[in-house]
């Protein structure tokens, strides 16, 4: 087995990831090692043909890879050192990684710091309790998402999509391109879940039908896909009998949410948050593990890429800071706590201490409203006071907060009041 | 007895039942005590349970029911075209033994038998192995403590308990010994946990334990609320049944059984009142004996022989897998004792896996579609309530997988292994419901047993082969090894450094040599089976394109000829980068 010490190794060669080592080198950090475990740089972003991708960041509409190529190419440029084909088979608490590779056989890395980039990955048919068979033709809007766009084939003839997901959503339209029939899409809840960009550009465009408290009941067919049973759902999402209707089709489509991938950050007893289902981080985007920063979707799940870029360059402003002994180490935490109508809210701690520092928040709202305040304050003090036109669940609100001067109070807190 | 005396009876034990659902019906007595019921009735429930008291009904040996409800004909199965298919092909194979069904059963005798001079044919009517009840249950090695004390279930399960550490050691598979613990927490279901070790004791099963609520607490610290008693079979154990079935089946292949796959068994042929052969849809297999073991339809190759004394009602289970994150809230197997007397089902409950995943369930309902796998949102419930209930963080978001399986139970709740008293030379091994897989090894040594017995009687007693190999060995396992022996697999076959699947940590390298094998993958599942890629929490939403990729390469056909399942479940329907030949021209 080889070993090497690093001083900071990149889990993840998607959006995250290569931000990360980008502005690692930025900082001034020599030794960095980006892993990928697929054939290519980019992550999910190389099957994402469809565009919207940089609009924040660059100001065009780019598809997934060209996003991805600018920071490929920048990455080369910068001169970051990456392997491709390499999975990361364990993590420890002592932030060894043990990694495999056809080319490489097994390494093992001793790190100074660690960046997790690992994204997240889509819930299932199972996560969300449809009863019925187990035939073919039932996958996740990701899988058909790869099947059609870089392996070229099609699973399906006349589709259903269960959760109107973003991932569901461009598939809708992208299923259409392909002459597979959508007959419509099933929305558990009252609300979508996708941006709403995507439901006018996907599925309004395409006249495709948006189901709204309306789900998937039953899935029927012993080998291939037959048909499903939708039924409409009451406020507590119960199917409300004598509205089941038999639809028939030979491809569900699931798009019912994302969950962070942390296998890794659980086996080196990294604490997870129960509701992001990430890591749970501070406003240098560190874990509860001193030297392991998280970035992107491994955190929490975003819906534009521009964010996940943005999160991975202050994780990695993170760890470029932890490496050079600039991270106060020995500091309390003092929470940030979601205040009204805020579901969640990342870096959910900040340092004690911390002054003269920027807090980069990223949080998701519980019911929408039409124009809001957004207030984040610390203690009785207010730090910053945003109006926002339109705030819904599906869209994640990024606020960044100069904190100048060392403020008091138990804690920082953020919430929206409608005006 | 006398049949009308017989008859007369069980009209009149039956009657307050057939009146209660407006039904109608007609006794026959056959036979050898073999009661017939016939007639019209409401619901599937009122089948089953006519033909329960039936077989309860003293003097009944078994009980053929063919009660009907409005819409039965779409429940009956269609050989004609699987008889068409094979009558054309003609005879394919001329043995000594054809074993119908590739279960844990089959292959258990098929391995058993291979041990002789004897030609053996296993035909199968799926792709794979393992594909009917012995795929989807708990895996449990049951002890043997909650079967009916005198029956054969728990004569068989006992023994066949304690016979598994050597199928186990010879055939290479995994098998841990967790205990079973059922408890009370009600005063009022005390006698049952207290009935439990008595059976048990009766039974013979060795070590049975009762003890207090705090000491189970001790033990299992994840139970919840407040047990007043408990009692622990310790000789529980657990296998992944699929992988024991492959093992055992892979073991017969190596010393000479042959098998047919895709290979409904249509007709048996019967020549002078003695096995000639049966018909499958690949063609006709002739043989001196047939074992019957084909789980739910093991009646209709009983009829088809013209044998029908039994016959097979479904019992689907519900059964839920649980992330591995939380494995470490329980250690072995939970269950609290049934609060409202249900005698189809042992109740289920929460146990641990090989792998160390935990499972809920089983769910017991009656169906009488014998190929309705689908499950239903209270079976679910039920299930998820046997986990819940009793032990401390379990939640909903936990279950990866629910699946349901069809149990084959015949009216006298007991397995029926016997050689027939009308045809020569056919053997059933049927209603072989749980505790079947626990029971299988002392089967497969019954059915031998009988085999050569008849065959003594026929004039030609059995021979021991020299060349029997009883030893199998499994592939490596990537994830068990240390990461040295990690390290120097990958060295050896670079294969093993490429990961596969990401849930499981499985890699190229084993799927590439699962499918060298003499008992070689066909489908998607038949994958996840032997490696477990796709069996984790993403349920093979990234490694399923990379998995069809392997098996299209190794079958050398088009993706979208690669099967999630059985025959005609394919996963992809159109090639989009295939040009036709004017495209190309152009």
């Amino acid at each position: 087995m080889r070993e090497r010490n690093v001083d900071c190794v990149v889990i993840g060669g998607g959006p995250a990831g290569m931000a990360a080592a980008i502005e690692l080198k930025k900082q001034g950090i020599e030794d960095v090692l980006l892993i990928e475990r697929d054939v290519a740089l980019g992550g999910i972003l190389q099957q994402c043909i469809h565009d919207g991708f940089g609009v924040q960041r660059f100001g065009v509409r780019l598809s997934g890879g060209q996003y991805a190529q600018r920071f490929i190419d920048e990455l080369e440029a910068v001169g970051v050192e990456y392997l491709l084909n390499t999975t990361v088979i364990e993590m420890t608490a002592n932030k060894e990684l043990y990694t495999i590779s056809e080319a490489d056989g097994m390494q093992c890395l001793r790190c100074k710091s660690i960046i997790l980039a690992m994204g997240c990955r889509e819930r299932t048919r199972n996560q969300v309790f449809v009863s019925g068979t187990r035939p073919a033709g039932v996958l996740t809007a990701g899988a058909v998402q790869r099947y059609i766009n870089m392996e070229g084939y099609l699973p399906g003839k006349r589709a259903v999509i269960l959760g109107s997901g973003d991932i569901g959503l461009i598939m809708a339209r992208r299923m259409v391109f392909e002459d597979i029939e959508v007959e419509g899409v099933y929305e558990l809840k009252a609300s979508p879940g996708g941006l709403t960009r995507n439901i006018v550009q996907c599925l309004d465009d395409y006249q495709i039908p948006l189901h709204l408290s309306t789900t998937v009941v039953r899935v029927h067919g012993q080998r291939r896909l037959e048909g499903v049973t939708v039924a409409k759902v009451d406020e507590n999402y119960r199917p409300i009998p004598g509205t089941e209707r038999y639809i028939p089709c030979d491809l569900l489509v699931l798009s019912v949410g994302l969950i962070p991938e942390n296998e890794l950050s659980q086996q080196a007893e990294i604490e997870i948050d129960r509701i992001t289902q990430g890591p749970t981080i501070d406003e240098s985007y560190m874990t509860s593990l001193p030297g392991v920063f998280a970035a992107g979707n491994v955190c929490a799940v975003f819906d534009l890429v521009d964010y996940v870029s943005k999160t991975a360059e202050y994780a990695a402003r993170g760890a470029a800071a932890y490496l050079k002994g600039q991270l106060d180490m020995n500091s309390e935490y003092v929470p940030v706590e979601a205040g009204d109508n805020v579901f969640y809210v990342i870096p959910q701690r900040v340092r004690k201490e911390a002054k003269n520092f920027t807090l980069p928040l990223y949080m998701r709202v519980t019911r929408p409203m039409e124009k809001a305040s957004l207030m984040v304050n610390r203690g009785e003090a207010q730090l910053s006071k945003k109006r926002k036109n339109f705030v819904a669940p599906p869209e994640m609100l990024e606020v960044e907060v100069k904190v100048q001067e060392l403020g008091e109070g138990e804690g920082y807190s953020v919430g929206l009041e409608e005006l | 007895m006398q049949n009308n005396e017989l008859r007369a009876r069980v009209q009149e034990q039956l009657a307050a039942r057939v009146e209660a659902c407006e039904g109608k019906l007609d006794v026959r007595v056959k036979d050898g005590d073999i009661v017939v019921l016939e007639g019209q009735v409401p619901e599937w429930r009122d089948v089953v349970d006519l033909g329960h008291q039936a077989a309860k009904v003293d003097g009944v040996r078994n009980v053929v029911n063919h009660l009907e409800i409005p819409d039965m004909a779409a429940y009956r199965k269609d050989y004609s075209q699987s008889l068409e298919a094979g009558l054309q092909k003609g005879v394919i194979a001329d043995c000594d033994v054809v074993i119908v069904g590739a279960g844990i059963s089959g292959c258990g005798i098929a391995r058993e038998l291979s041990k002789y001079d004897l030609d053996i044919v296993v035909v199968e009517k799926n792709l794979d192995v393992a594909e009917g009840a012995t795929r989807a249950n708990n895996g449990d090695i049951h002890p043997g403590h909650k079967a009916k004390p005198g029956t054969l279930k728990a004569r068989l399960n006992v023994l066949g308990n304690e016979m598994y550490d050597r199928w186990a050691e010879e055939l290479d598979f995994d098998l841990k010994r967790i205990g079973a613990i059922s408890f009370a927490y009600d005063e009022d279901d005390l006698p049952k946990v207290q009935k439990i070790y008595d059976d048990g004791v009766a039974n013979g099963v060795p070590g049975m334990e009762l003890f207090s609520g705090e000491e189970l607490k001790r033990r299992e610290p994840g139970v919840k609320g407040e047990p007043l008693m408990a009692v622990l079979a310790p000789t529980m154990g657990v296998v992944e049944p699929y992988l024991v079935t492959i093992a055992l089946a892979e073991n017969a292949a190596e010393n000479g059984v042959k098998f047919i796959f895709d290979a409904e068994v249509a007709n048996v042929l019967i020549e002078d009142q003695r096995i000639a052969g049966v018909v499958t849809k690949q063609g006709i297999v002739r043989a001196k004996y047939l074992i019957n073991a084909a789980g739910i339809y093991a009646d209709d190759i009983a009829v088809m022989a013209d044998d029908e004394f039994f016959t097979i009602h479904g019992r689907r289970g519900t059964i839920l897998l649980l992330d591995k994150g939380i494995q470490g809230v329980l250690k072995g197997t939970l269950g609290s004792v049934p609060k409202a007397k249900n005698p189809d089902s042992k109740g289920g409950g929460a146990q641990t896996t090989v792998e160390g995943n935990i499972l809920l369930g089983p769910s017991a309902s009656e169906i009488p579609d014998k190929e309705d796998l689908g499950f239903n949102p209270e079976d679910l419930e039920y299930a998820l309530g046997r986990g819940m209930d009793v032990v401390e963080g379990i939640q909903r978001r936990d279950v990866i997988a629910i699946f349901s399986g069809i149990r084959p139970a015949d009216y006298t709740e007991d397995f029926i292994i016997e050689a027939s008293r009308h045809v020569k030379g056919l053997i059933h091994c049927a209603a072989i419901q749980s505790p079947g897989l626990a029971s299988a090894p002392a089967i497969a040594e019954l059915v031998e047993n009988i085999l050569k017995a008849e065959r003594a009687a026929d004039g030609q007693p059995l021979e021991r082969k020299a060349s029997f190999n009883p030893i199998r060995k499994r592939k490596p396992e990537f994830r068990k090894l240390s990461r040295e022996e990690q390290a120097k697999l990958i060295e050896e076959n670079p294969k093993y450094g490429q990961i596969i699947c990401r849930c499981e940590q499985i890699t190229a390298g084993e799927i590439l040599d699962c499918m060298d094998s003499l008992i070689p993958p066909r489908s998607i599942d038949a994958i996840k089976r032997r490696t477990r890629a796709g069996m984790g929490r993403c349920q093979g939403g990234f490694c399923q394109p990379r998995v069809v990729e392997l098996l299209a390469e190794a079958l050398q056909t088009d993706w979208c000829k690669i099967n999630l399942k059985e025959a005609g479940s394919e996963v992809l329907l159109k090639n989009t980068r295939e040009f036709t030949e004017e495209v190309q021209d152009a």
